[in-house]
């Protein structure tokens, strides 16, 4: 297996309802991710994206078929390996930031790191590290009210990244901020995509596409058409990937 | 795991925090709770307390024979607190206080028999007089310190008493009264000694010395129509002898009694079994109610815990999305409602024994604090968390994060 597939999906159903009232968020959904890609899926209101960002994040789950995360079955796992899965691999970033209102951002960002159980002066220095590479270091005893949208939702990217995980999952993340701190934050999310990280992201906005290495449309719940602006080659690839990949064939020439 | 503790241990710390004087009211439902608790221990721990210095003062050779009724029944308990006389009827008898002086081993038997009663003191009649009915062998048993005079002896029993010292105040505002004389039912007595100041209404006894009109029990019986014996109390000669000479009791009784086996024979601490049950009921009742306001204060952390997770929704979403499980979740609740009612535990403790401390100075009770009350009242607060606690924390967990998170204020 191509190893760097971290992502593969095979007739992915959604279904909600029965009989009458049934209707198909997803249907037969078939999609294979790769390691670098950022992925922009557009369609229309209601045509299964979100739903989609949230299977793939674990927080929902599919009626039938297959999802592959780094290898790994988990179309039917159970749901505290889920919630362990969601704390490791994947960073979320939504359109209304969804910070916690009553705690300082230093406190906010450190938040998936106390579900991974590391300690509190390890989960700090590295919220602080990741405030600062977004210019927020000075506002880590901030609570979010006290932010504009732009910083909000940069504090929910440093949220994201901090724990490294495998993929960020973003949900229309520029959908409340004016276009100044839109650009801001697209090209925060170009950078964090540049040092190798795989970015899967839902957006409303035609002129965001240019930043991505791949665009899906949706329709009723199956991909319309499905465009490669960047070739798998050309994909960054996180370095530590690198390293790994150079041990493994030092290993295999011994 | 150990970090995790530590974790959910700040984390409500801060949410209580956020919420003082929400969290204060809720802790004070709670420690309103285990204050009347403690108060409730420690006075009826005061009162055993007080019962068992005494017999240690008297010495171990005490064998106590009382009356019982079928104390545990409802009817029997709600008779006697209705019924006109707070004396149960009893079926002890003169005769048996013979009987026992004959066995081998006993150096000394009296009655105690109480009754109220009017007397006249120079044309005033008093009503409601304590007056103890017993023998002049009390004084060999319980020596009581008196202020002027002697005990009633053998040879002045049928016409001579021995006042307390609050009575004497009450008939002669004195307590140089040996001499004078009270009538009680036409026959004129002779007071031939006070007692001194006991202070100690809470007795093996159950007869309040310093209000007791005492007179001898053979008299006593000729005046009143039926003499109520209340208890029966045996010295023996040895400490040794206790057990045998119990069970020599208990078989002449019930041989007196035709088989009747309505008493009990007590010695050692059986003895300090709070004497009166009507204190011991009113404290199992009052134990009661402290129970329900208990109960009450831990529906109180329920709603508080319930308002708060409705609150938090967004909060358990955003958790739950970054990768929190559902047990993280329900331990975060969990400890929250733990601290609440821990927390109000410890003010309850406190203001419990405040309470005691304000009881004691206006009545004879000394507060009585001993670990195990603070260890029992601490174990009931945590199970108070636990208990009230889990029901909103199971609720906080098995929110879906999707709906959670749609709850964007």
């Amino acid at each position: 297996m191509d190893e760097n597939i971290v992502i593969k999906l095979k007739g992915l159903t959604k279904r909600y309802g029965y009989g009458d009232t049934e209707s198909f968020a997803l249907k037969d959904f078939d999609l294979t991710i790769k390691r670098g890609e950022f992925i922009m899926i557009m369609g229309p209101s209601g045509c299964g994206k979100t739903t989609l960002l949230n299977i793939i994040g674990l927080l929902d789950r599919a009626t039938d078929g297959e999802y592959i995360l780094n290898g790994e079955d988990v179309a039917s796992i159970s749901a505290a390996r889920r919630a362990k899965l969601r704390a490791k691999k994947i960073g979320f970033i939504f359109q209304n930031f969804n910070l916690i209102e009553d705690l300082p951002i230093i406190e906010n960002v450190a938040l998936p790191l106390v579900y991974v159980g590391q300690p509190r002066t390890v989960r700090l220095k590295n919220a602080s590290d990741a405030l600062h590479r977004f210019h927020l270091g000075e506002r880590e005893y901030y609570l979010p009210s006290q932010l504009s949208g732009g910083q909000q939702q940069r504090v929910a990217i440093a949220r994201a990244i901090v724990g490294h995980p495998e993929i960020i999952l973003a949900d229309e993340p520029t959908g409340n901020l004016d276009s100044r701190s839109s650009n801001i934050v697209m090209e925060e999310l170009k950078a964090i995509h540049e040092e190798g990280n795989t970015i899967i992201m839902v957006t409303h906005n035609p002129a965001l596409t240019a930043y991505a290495t791949r665009v899906i449309n949706m329709l009723d719940g199956q991909i319309d058409t499905d465009i490669k602006t960047v070739s798998d080659q050309n994909l960054p690839q996180p370095i530590s990937v690198k390293i790994k990949k150079k041990k493994q064939n030092k290993r295999r020439k011994k | 795991m150990a970090m995790l503790f530590r974790t959910h241990l700040r984390l409500a710390r801060t949410s209580i925090k956020e919420n003082r004087t929400r969290s204060f009211l809720t802790c004070l439902g709670i420690a309103i709770g285990i204050a009347s608790i403690i108060l409730i221990l420690s006075l009826t721990g005061s009162i055993a307390d007080l019962i068992s210095g005494e017999i240690k003062d008297i010495g171990a050779n005490l064998i106590v024979v009382r009356p019982s009724t079928t104390k545990d029944s409802v009817t029997s308990i709600v008779e006697e607190l209705t019924a006109s006389s707070s004396f149960q009827k009893s079926n002890l008898s003169l005769s048996d206080v013979q009987a026992i002086s004959e066995l081998d081993n006993v150096a000394a038997v009296t009655p105690i028999a109480v009754s109220a009663n009017t007397i006249t003191v120079e044309d005033n009649t008093v009503p409601s007089t304590t007056i103890l009915g017993t023998s002049p062998e009390f004084n060999s048993i319980e020596p009581l310190t008196l202020k002027a005079g002697t005990f009633i002896t053998d040879k002045n029993k049928t016409n001579s008493v021995v006042i307390g010292h609050t009575l004497s105040l009450l008939l002669f505002n004195s307590t140089n009264t040996v001499g004078k004389t009270i009538t009680f039912r036409d026959r004129k007595f002779i007071i031939v000694g006070i007692l001194e100041k006991i202070d100690q209404p809470i007795n093996f006894d159950n007869v309040d010395f310093d209000n007791a009109l005492i007179m001898d029990a053979e008299t006593m019986a000729e005046l009143v129509d039926s003499i109520q014996i209340q208890q029966i109390n045996v010295k023996v000669t040895t400490t040794n002898a206790l057990a045998s000479t119990a069970e020599d009791i208990n078989n002449t009784l019930v041989k007196n009694n035709s088989g009747d086996t309505n008493f009990t024979v007590n010695y050692g601490d059986a003895i300090t079994h709070p004497a009166s049950t009507l204190l011991d009921i009113i404290s199992k009742m009052l134990a009661l109610v402290a129970g329900i306001s208990l109960v009450v204060g831990g529906i109180g952390v329920m709603n508080i815990m319930l308002v708060s997770v409705a609150e938090r929704n967004h909060e358990i979403g955003i958790r739950k999305a970054v990768g929190a499980s559902s047990r993280n979740i329900l331990m975060q609740f969990i400890f929250e409602s733990l601290i609440l009612s821990i927390f109000g535990g410890f003010m309850g403790i406190i203001l419990g024994y405040v309470l005691a401390f304000l009881v004691s100075v206006i009545t004879p009770f000394t507060p009585f604090i001993s670990w195990e009350i603070v260890a029992i009242t601490f174990l009931t607060s945590l199970a108070i968390g636990i208990i009230f606690g889990t029901y909103p924390a199971l609720k906080a967990a098995s929110k879906d994060p999707i709906e959670s998170l749609r709850h964007y204020r």
